[in-house]
Parts: structure tokens; sequence; C-alpha cells
């Protein structure tokens, strides 16, 4: 011990700090462990058992995601018919990206995508935040508007297509009644693809569902207080609800427009892709090549699917931070 | 245990685990009671199928007559009926060495399934059975051999096809009975589309091509097209049977002919209109009498029904499309199973057989059978009589559709709309179709 200590003064010993003027007592830090919360490590005790329940679902994705997802991503570099294979190098995308065909599939994709993005979703935003209101009659609209989500797109497509006949389907029979000329929306290349996606845009029961369930989620005093500071419910709706959505519209779309860059089955049943590839997607050109015996080239058509897939989760997540809370 | 007993135990065990395997891979399978047992992917029962319900049929009177020898075992099957899925299947089954005993494919399926090596040659069966062989008619095997001879397919059935008509419609406009030429039919066509007729139900697929084997096989050299050309040509655009085939097949359709929806590709868009009698005419073959023109599903419409070859260019030119339909392939490598796929083909193609076929589907024999026995089956006449017609016209053709390369219908049912519509001109849509069809081989 030094000498200045031992002879240190006493009227030099710091004071004890001051006690807040108001609130609580101060209380000792928590020092049991706290429930592991995103991003907090595993704690060592629950390491061995964590890790055995994953494991199921770690083999699950490795055998049917993992080990698909890397032949796919090898032999999209090979010129592969299942009977021979050969490395092809670059070819296959060359081969793609210098086709009119793929360049049609890649637009209507995108066209499907962004039918749902700014049509579908807007109108289950719109729809769902009218129902929270709850008006008359608010239940059995759910549930009308729900069905058509359950339907198989298989069912639905095979309505649509009676409903677009231009024989005796209801739609040229409507335009006949009004005095309208009716047209053969499916087989025209003018109008294929709007009546392809006139089949799905108004599928909204999953984002009214979403929405609902979010602003059933949303505290009420929020509400009260805009009430008691003179808020209509107008502003309510688009000041405070909206901007809470925020999360929920980001999920409506990313689940969208994923289902939208794989849509095959619609498209499938209704035209087959055509006329002239006026309604071909990516998934139903990767289809063709795999009927034809292209299989690597398929794959390298699986593929750009899987990139495009993985940039637009990246994007929409930063774009509507999803995950991060919104309240 | 020690390391002697546990290598002894281990090399025992791998042993019995190879000559599983390769019992599974090689050996005839047998059944309990020492049947020989072979697969079977189109015999299953079928309510909507009247083909498939058939095959279910034969092969429990197969079973029942080789009790003890050879046993047909039916694989539940998703892909047994005709489409494009049918061909991928077996072809993946093909490359994991696992196609059934028995199955059936057309000729262009055939043709595709040629190059993996993997379908069993008939030839030398029939080689060594003359009176077998010599049973079949002339061209029942011509779309089912292969290049060097092979016979890949036992056909099941040999049809005539036509063109069914509505008398009644016919006679109101002046027709007592179908027309002998194609000005004819359009003079015809033009009549019912003033009375507000649809003159010819067609859907896109098999019934357009049907007319459009039509047209191409009722003029010189069409055959030829529809036989070789049609796989060997590398631009259809280049035979002017084609392209004057096409383009008046893509009049009809834009004078107002031809029924509005005929594009789908589903035939039920071509039968609709005409078992509702909006529509005058609809071709098919005489299946189309069992599946569709039953007296329950149309009444009185059975009566007014008349049969006719296609028309042709010029008086006497009338021909019709000639089928062998799906033939019996097989995918068996061992013998004794061999032999039992044999003795089904032969058990299928017999007279009594061919006859309860005939009266089950409306198909017609592929073998020649006496007229006693014709008479005494008592063929529904509307599916039959074209085949008696057939004898006498001046062209015999195949069907575009079964007889072309395997991409023919997904390129024809995408690009035939555009075309009609006005989106590509003949020589565009002939050329893409011929490189479209091709690539699906």
């Amino acid at each position: 011990m030094s000498a200045f200590t031992k002879d240190r003064p006493p009227d030099t010993v710091p004071a004890p700090a001051p006690e807040p003027a108001v609130g609580p007592p101060r209380r000792r830090l928590v020092t049991r462990r706290a429930r592991p919360v995103p991003g907090t490590r595993i704690p060592r005790g629950m390491r061995g058992p964590v890790a055995v329940s994953l494991l199921p679902g770690l083999v699950l994705f490795g055998t049917f995601f993992l080990v698909p997802f890397l032949v796919l991503a090898a032999t999209a570099f090979a010129r592969w018919s299942g009977l021979d294979f050969a490395w092809a190098g670059l070819d296959n995308y060359r081969q793609m990206f210098g086709d009119p065909v793929f360049l049609k599939a890649l637009g209507n994709t995108l066209f499907y995508a962004a039918a749902s993005v700014f049509i579908q979703v807007p109108l289950g935003v719109g729809v769902g935040m009218v129902l929270a209101l709850r008006p008359r009659g608010w239940k059995t609209l759910r549930t009308i508007i729900f069905v058509p989500f359950v339907i198989s797109g298989a069912a639905y497509a095979l309505v649509f297509s009676m409903f677009y006949n231009p024989r005796a389907g209801l739609l040229n029979n409507a335009l006949g009644a009004v005095g309208l000329p009716g047209r053969d929306w499916l087989f025209d290349t003018a109008t294929a693809r709007w009546a392809v996606a006139g089949t799905f845009v108004f599928i909204i029961g999953f984002v009214v569902i979403l929405v609902m369930a979010e602003i059933a989620a949303i505290p009420g005093e929020l509400y009260e207080a805009a009430s008691v500071d003179g808020a209509s419910t107008w502003q309510q709706l688009t000041r405070i609800t909206l901007p809470l959505l925020r999360n929920v519209i980001g999920t409506a779309i990313l689940i969208r427009l994923l289902v939208d860059i794989g849509m095959f089955d619609l498209v499938f049943i209704l035209t087959a892709g055509g006329p002239d590839d006026a309604t071909a997607t990516l998934a139903l050109y990767a289809y063709r090549s795999y009927l034809n015996g292209e299989w690597g080239f398929a794959n390298a058509v699986g593929s750009v699917i899987i990139v495009i897939g993985l940039v637009l989760i990246v994007a929409v997540r930063r774009i509507f931070r999803i995950g991060e809370r919104a309240l | 245990m020690g390391t002697t007993r546990r290598t002894a135990a281990v090399t025992a065990s791998a042993a019995a685990l190879l000559t599983a395997v390769a019992g599974c891979g090689s050996g005839t399978d047998t059944s309990a009671t020492g049947e020989v047992v072979v697969t079977c992917a189109t015999c299953q029962e079928s309510p909507t199928d009247p083909f498939l319900q058939y095959n279910y049929e034969a092969a429990q009177r197969f079973n029942e007559q080789f009790a003890g020898q050879y046993k047909v075992e039916t694989i539940e099957n998703p892909n047994a009926g005709s489409g494009d899925d049918r061909l991928q299947y077996y072809q993946r089954l093909a490359l994991a060495d696992d196609l059934p005993d028995l199955f059936q494919l057309n000729s262009g399926e055939i043709k595709a399934m040629e190059q993996n090596g993997r379908l069993h040659d008939f030839a030398p069966s029939l080689e060594a059975d003359a009176d077998w062989a010599d049973s079949f008619y002339d061209q029942a095997f011509d779309a089912l051999t292969g290049p060097d001879g092979q016979v890949w397919a036992i056909p099941q059935q040999r049809d005539a096809i036509g063109i069914y008509y509505n008398k009644e419609l016919l006679e109101a406009a002046g027709y007592d009975e179908f027309p002998a030429t194609w000005d004819e039919f359009e003079d015809l066509a033009a009549e019912l589309k003033s009375e507000g007729k649809i003159a010819l139900a067609l859907d896109g697929d098999w019934a357009t091509k049907l007319m459009w084997a039509n047209l191409i096989g009722t003029q010189p050299g069409g055959a030829e097209f529809l036989g070789e050309g049609i796989v060997d040509l590398e631009d259809w655009g280049d035979d002017p049977a084609v392209v004057q085939a096409t383009e008046r097949l893509r009049d009809w359709h834009t004078e107002g002919y031809v029924n509005a929806d005929a594009f789908s590709g589903d035939f039920q868009n071509a039968a609709a209109p005409y078992l509702t009698e909006e529509a005058a005419t609809v071709p098919n073959g005489p299946w189309f009498v069992k599946t569709n023109l039953t007296p329950e599903a149309a009444p009185g419409l059975y009566e007014k029904t008349g049969y006719a070859p296609a028309p042709g260019w010029t008086d006497g030119g009338q021909g019709t499309v000639v089928v062998s339909g799906a033939g019996w392939v097989s995918g068996a490598t061992d013998e004794g199973e061999l032999e039992a796929v044999e003795a089904f083909v032969k058990f299928m193609s017999s007279q009594d057989e061919v006859l309860t076929q005939a009266q089950a589907t409306g198909a017609n024999p592929p073998v020649v059978v006496d007229a006693a026995a014709a008479k005494a089956a008592d063929l529904e006449p509307l599916a039959t009589g074209l085949i008696e017609q057939a004898t006498d016209l001046e062209h015999a053709y195949p069907h575009a559709r079964v007889h072309g390369p395997a991409g023919l219908d997904t390129s024809w049912k995408n690009l035939w709309p555009a075309y009609v519509k006005g989106d590509l001109d003949t020589d565009e849509f002939l050329e893409r179709l011929t490189v479209d069809s091709a690539s699906g081989q």
C-alpha cells in the first residue's frame, strides 16, 4: 500500500452519489438468465438439445433442398439430356439470354409480379383496413373473400377458362348483353397476358387476413389518443394504421412475388404459355426445356429463377424493413 | 465377436445383399403360385377412359386363361392416358432402367423412345410366328417400325378417322350428302354460316390437326409428307401441299366457319358445339361415338349423325387418316417375362379380343377378322362404317399428331392461335412449327 493512500486526509474521501430526485429506488441489475432474443447466443447448456431438435429439419433441408440445389447449380453448366452429359461452361446461359422466348418469359413473369404488387396487395390492404373497422356483415365478407385463396390453382384455372370462353363464356355473354363485342381473351396476343393476370390479382384473401390480424394487434390507446387530439377516421387510418402495417405489407408483397416468379399451373392450364409465348413464364419455359430433354438448360433457367427470388427477398426486406418492429 | 467371425458375418451379409440386388435386377418375377408376373402400366380400371377399362378387363381374362403360367399385374399409373406427360414419365423410367413390362405408346412417342434403346423389338417374334404376323393388316406396323426394321409395338387398333356430320343441318343447308371436294365443303360452310351455324367444330389440337392432315393428305405428295417429311423436312414451309393446307385451314377460322373457342386444345371444345347442334360437323375417330355420341349424351342426335371421309381437292380425291393408335410396347428384358409379354400381345390381337375391344371402345381391329365373326359381334355402325369405305378411297395417310415429332402438340398449341389471328405469316408459322416441334424430340 502506498504512503499516499495511507496518509490521505479524511476530507478527500469521495462523497457518495446522490439519490435520484424522483422515480423508484435503484435496484440491482438482473442477473438471472434472460430469455434468448434474436441475435443472442444460445446458452451453453442448451446447445445440445437445440442441436438435436434442429437435426431433423436440417436433414430434411439438406436432402430436399440443399442437395437438389447443388445438383441444379452444377448441372446448369452442362449439356445434360438424362442420357448424355457434357460440361458446357456458360453455354446454357448464353443460349438462354440470346433466346427471345426466354426474354418474353422473363418479361411476362415480371409483369405478373408487378400486377400482384400494384393491384393485388393494395386492394387486399384496402379491403383489410375497411373490414377491420368491422362494418355490418364483415365476417361473411371476409369468408367470401378468403374462399378463392383455398381453391387449388388448377380448379381455379378451369373455372376461368370457362369464364373467358369466347363462344359460351360469362364474360363475352355479359359484354354481348350490353352491346359490346367479345374477344378470345386467352388466345389473342393482345389480351392473353392481361386475361391471365385477371385470374389471380383479385385473389386477395391472404392479404386481407394478414392485414386484419396486424390491425387487431395495434394497441387501442393509440387510436384513443388520436381521437382525443381530434384525428378523423381517415387520418387514423393513414397516419396510424397504414404506417404500422409496413411489416405485413412487405410480407404480403414478398410472398406474392415468390409465388409469381414460380408461376406455372395457372398459365399451363389456361394457355400453355401461348399464343406465341404471350403468357409464358420462366417456370413454364424451364418445364418446356425439361420436356425437350434439355435438363441442363432447364436447370440454368431454374438457377435464374432462384437468383431473381433471392434478389427480391433482399430488396423487399430492406425496403419494408421486415423484421424490425414497426411500433 | 472375434475379428474372423466379424469378417465372415460381414462377407456373408454383403453376399446376401448382392444376391438380393442381383435377383431384383434380372431374374424372372414369379408369384407365390409360380406364375411369371409381368407389370402393365396401362391396364388399370378407369370409369372415364374406355381403352384403359378394356385393357383392365382383357388383362383379367388373360390372367384367368393363363392362370398358373402367366399373370399381368396392374401398375396404377396417372400418366396412362395420352398426353405430354406420358412420354416424359416413360422416359424417366427408361433412364432408371425400370420400364414396365407392358404399356402403350403412340408412334410419335415410340420415335422419341427409340433413342434410349430400352424398348423390346418384337420383329423376331413376328418372324418366328408367320400366322400371327399375317393376321395383321398390311399397313398396321408402318408407324411402329424402327429404322432398321425393328417392330417396337404391337398395334392395338387400326382406325380410319373421318368426319361426323349432322344430316338434318346439312339437309337444311341444301346438301343430301357430305361434300366430296373441299370447294363444295366451303360452299356448305358459307351456307351454314349464313344460317347462324358453325360449319366445323375444332379444338386447337387433335381435331384441328386432323383436318390439317386431311387437307395435306388429299393432295399429291401429301401422304409422303405425313409419313416421312413431317419427321425429316427441315422447314415444312418448303412443301407446297403443307402451305396450301395450312392457309386453307386458317382461312376457315378467319371466315367464321369454325367455333370461336377452337384453340384450347381440349377436344370437348369441339365436341360441345356438335353435341348441342350448334356445329354441323366434327372430325374424330370411331371412338367419338362411344365416348361422346351415345344416345344418353345427345338424345336424337345419334340418329341424325352420318360419317364421311375427308373431301378431296378434286372429284374422287377423298381420303382418310389411318392410325394404329397406341401400340403395346414392352420394357421387359428377362426371357421368362418376355415369354409372358409375347403371350399377352398375342392374346390381345386374337380375333375374339379385338372384336371385344371394338365393342367396348369403338376402335377397329388391327387384324383381319372374318366377316361372319364381325357380323356376329354386331359392331357399332357409326364407329366402324368408315373402315369399309376407306378401302375404296384414293388417299390414306397417318395423323400428323400421332406420327409427327413429339414436340408438335406443344408448339402447335402455342403458335396456331397467333397464326390464325394474324400475328405470324405462313412462312414464319411453318418454320417455327418445324423447329419447335423437332426440339421436343
